[in-house]
């Protein structure tokens, strides 16, 4: 699976200041041949999203240690975890119960770097993210592409306090470095949390990931769920997660985390930059791969619904989330009752954001209406980067801004209708706010 | 039990290179862990932010740890450091506890590894407190040494939990309306003993065997270890070249810091720090050879010994009442089982 990248020349390994490693100090065989299966065969089940996320983790062999902080509406996939556990007579994964999500956080630096050949899982939202803020920031440069931080998106701030989800939390962690992949729907989130890994340890990658999902809408609503045997998840993981280049803190003679002047810091952001630019390339891959062998779509920039080939369309709508489904569903009569050609783009890959892809599938759109769901001092985080994305065009497209289903509202039907008759608006000449915010058909 | 000559000849992990002051408690302190660790088991170490840490580990500087000159060819010598946050180390250090007793359990390493983690008195007692005691309490089989300068030394002198009363910070600064720092500091032993450490004690290498011997105990003890090290600082306390050790030594005898050593199920002891104040050094002499204490105490020129400055004999008696409590509470302490 190691190809070279064609679009750029892959960095030396310098991601952090090492020395030597001792490649048979830790036997990892040892830890593949105690993984007790959870299935044996492909099953169809049903779940929540909490419970999707965690049993992808507890598929994993390399996911030994489970480290968490109970927090709405992510609690369940530590339950989840713990309850598998407990069941296990004999089994070698443990638990590990912290104090406090900073703890968390630290925890799975400290064990990330002991072993850079695990998976180091974590479930958490809202608070319990801006809680780990410090360290997410450390993780995000360190290096440790073990880590998975599983964000069940909860809107961010106290005043007031909203246990249900819209994307803020993550939204807001935009430049942790962690790469960020949002889901709509169980399936996506179990398929997503098994990719994570792959990407996130590639060797040309190296940089922690946070996959992430609404919570409430799909954290706690259940559906049906095709589980794959476990051993056919080890087969797919192993073929792309190859033994760590770097020394580890078991296995090495290394320092990790020092200070660094100025001058060397510089070196230090590009590679972290690097890093993290590769994600673009090796994503698709690993999402090819994926459905190869599962016969599902894998990681994928967005998903998107409407496009012709020619991707000519008069409005297209970008968000993220479950709430595409309503847009999906009710696309098709919008198109037909207003006479326009609508299409929509439902992000999956936030950061590194992909400003190709997504300016390659909207260069033919007439106006493009941005509905973020997440609080922001202007006209909305992902408003921000489609019009960057779109900012070398000759002709770009009109940008509409709106907001939606803030605090993990639904997005109705009538909500949509009323975006759209927004963009078009704005499409038919009429000047529109540089941003307006919508909620149960109405503008607000 | 081995050899204090045998524990002094072996290789530090503490290797020379870092840019601490001249004198540094810490180098000392880092040093002696660095060569009590060097016992045939592979080390893993984790430091908090602080001077230790920035001064030792500053890349494109010498990052002053390791074995040798090279990567040892022997496992057991080798040696890993991490930083991540200042408040860190104990749960940076559990986690790399955990990863390596989860492999062991897997069969995945035979090969026995230590683990050690490092903050100063404000990492460990004032932002990482709540990390410490949490360590404690989940009875990680880690060491913790905690360097207690007494203050923030790494950006630049201030005030911790640990500062000794009246003692002038960058922040409890001595003024008219003010003589220093106005608290207690807090119980940090006794906190640590009622969180669940199998061992806490509170020596520097100025008491040098014992110090080796409570590095070695701490080492082989089967939950968290803590070792509170008394780190005088040359900058922070204001002290002059060369008084390092005596001021570590006379500081422990005249009961700001005695030497204390706790083992749960075995109780513990004071060392070397008589119970009765007259049994004891002049406070007034350990309160003299530093200027963080200059508004308290001058020498007299008559006798040649520091004598409380007029006016603040009320200040010098309430240090002095301070200091016997502080006695008597780690006596007390010390009959805990
Ligand atoms: C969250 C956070 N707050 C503040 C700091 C700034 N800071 C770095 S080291 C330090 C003081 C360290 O004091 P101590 O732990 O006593 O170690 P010393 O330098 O005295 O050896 C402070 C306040 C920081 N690094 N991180
Ligand atoms: S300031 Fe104090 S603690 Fe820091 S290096 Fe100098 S003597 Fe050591």
């Amino acid at each position: 699976m190691k190809e070279p990248i064609a679009t750029a020349a892959p960095m030396p390994h310098h991601a952090t200041p090492s020395g030597d490693l001792y490649p048979d100090a830790v036997r990892l065989e040892r830890v593949r041949e105690a993984h007790r299966a959870l299935y044996t065969e492909r099953e169809t089940i049903t779940a929540d999203g909490n419970a999707a996320a965690a049993l992808a983790t507890l598929q994993m062999w390399r996911c030994v240690l489970y480290a968490g902080f109970p927090i709405t509406p992510s609690t369940k996939w530590m339950e989840t975890v713990a309850a598998h556990i407990a069941k296990q007579v004999g089994g070698k994964k443990r638990v590990k119960l912290m104090e406090a999500e900073h703890a968390v956080a630290d925890y799975l630096v400290g064990a990330a770097a002991a072993c850079r050949d695990l998976v180091f899982p974590t479930a958490t939202s809202s608070v319990g993210l801006d809680h780990m803020t410090e360290t997410t920031r450390s993780l995000g440069a360190s290096g440790l592409g073990n880590v998975l931080l599983i964000d069940v998106y909860r809107a961010t701030a106290n005043f007031p306090l909203c246990i249900e989800g819209d994307p803020s939390d993550t939204l807001a962690h935009r430049d942790d470095g962690f790469i960020q992949i949002a889901c709509r729907g169980k399936q996506q989130i179990y398929d997503t949390v098994l990719q994570a890994p792959c990407l996130g340890m590639h060797h040309d990658v190296l940089t922690p990931t946070m996959p992430g999902y609404y919570g409430i809408k799909d954290s706690h609503r259940n559906a049906r769920l095709i589980v794959e045997p476990d051993a056919e998840v080890h087969a797919f993981q192993d073929r792309w997660i190859q033994p760590c280049p770097l020394p580890g803190l078991v296995n090495g003679d290394t320092a990790f985390g020092t200070c660094v002047t100025s001058r060397h810091f510089q070196g230090f952001k590009v590679s972290q930059k690097r890093r993290m630019e590769r994600v673009l390339h090796w994503l698709p891959q690993i999402g090819a791969d994926f459905e190869r062998q599962f016969g599902r779509p894998g990681l994928a920039f967005f998903d998107t619904t409407g496009f012709p080939d020619d991707g000519a369309v008069d409005l297209a709508i970008v968000t993220m989330g479950p709430d595409f489904g309503t847009f999906e569903a009710m696309r098709e009569q919008y198109a037909a009752k207003s006479g326009l050609r609508v299409a929509g783009v439902a992000m999956r890959l936030l950061t590194p954001f992909p400003r190709d892809a997504v300016r390659k599938r909207l260069e033919r759109a007439k106006a493009v209406v941005v509905v973020n769901q997440a609080h922001h001092h202007g006209r909305g985080h992902l408003t921000l980067d489609v019009a960057d994305a779109l900012a070398d065009l000759a002709v770009m497209p009109r940008i509409i801004s709106v907001f939606a289903g803030l605090g993990g509202a639904d997005v109705s039907q009538a909500t949509w209708e009323r975006m759209l008759d927004h963009g078009r608006a704005a499409l038919g000449g009429t000047t529109v706010p540089p941003w307006a915010i919508f909620h149960e058909g109405r503008q607000l | 039990m081995s050899g204090y000559k045998d524990i002094a000849l072996r290789e530090s992990s503490f290797r020379p290179g870092s840019t601490l002051c001249p004198g540094c408690m810490e180098s000392i302190a880092l040093q002696n862990v660095g060569r009590v660790s060097d016992n045939g088991r592979k080390t893993i170490f984790s430091i908090g932010t602080s001077c230790a840490e920035v001064s030792s580990l500053a890349f494109p500087n010498v990052v002053a740890w390791g074995r040798g000159d090279a990567s040892p060819d022997d496992f057991a010598k080798s040696f890993s450091i991490i930083h991540n946050v200042f408040e860190s180390a104990p749960t940076l250090a559990e986690a790399a506890r955990d990863v390596s007793d989860i492999l062991a359990d897997h069969g995945a390493i035979d090969r026995p590894i230590q683990v050690i983690a490092a903050s100063g008195d404000g990492g460990a007692l004032a932002i990482g407190l709540r990390s410490l005691l949490h360590t404690i309490y989940r009875q990680s089989r880690i060491t913790m040494v905690v360097l207690v300068n007494e203050i923030f030394a790494n950006t630049g002198f201030q005030y911790s939990p640990a500062t000794t009363p009246f003692a002038e910070t960058s922040t409890t600064p001595v003024g008219e309306a003010q003589a220093g720092n106005p608290r207690l500091p807090l119980d940090y032993i006794h906190l640590c003993i009622a969180a669940g450490a199998g061992m806490v004690a509170q020596v520097s290498p100025a008491h040098g065997k014992l110090f080796v011997k409570t590095i070695e105990k701490a080492l082989a003890c089967d939950t968290t270890a803590v070792v509170f090290v008394p780190a005088p600082c040359i900058s922070g306390w204001k002290f002059d070249d060369g008084e390092t050790v005596h001021l570590a030594e006379l500081g422990a005898q005249c009961g700001a810091y005695p030497a204390f050593v706790w083992e749960r199920g075995k109780g513990g002891a004071v060392k070397d720090c008589a119970r009765e104040a007259d049994d004891r050094p002049r406070l007034e002499e350990f309160l003299g050879l530093q200027r963080r204490f200059h508004h308290l105490v001058q020498k007299d020129p008559a006798s040649g010994q520091f004598v409380a400055r007029p006016g603040r004999e009320p200040d010098v008696e309430r240090m002095r009442s301070w200091t016997q409590s502080n006695v008597e509470r780690l006596f007390r302490l010390a009959e805990l089982p």
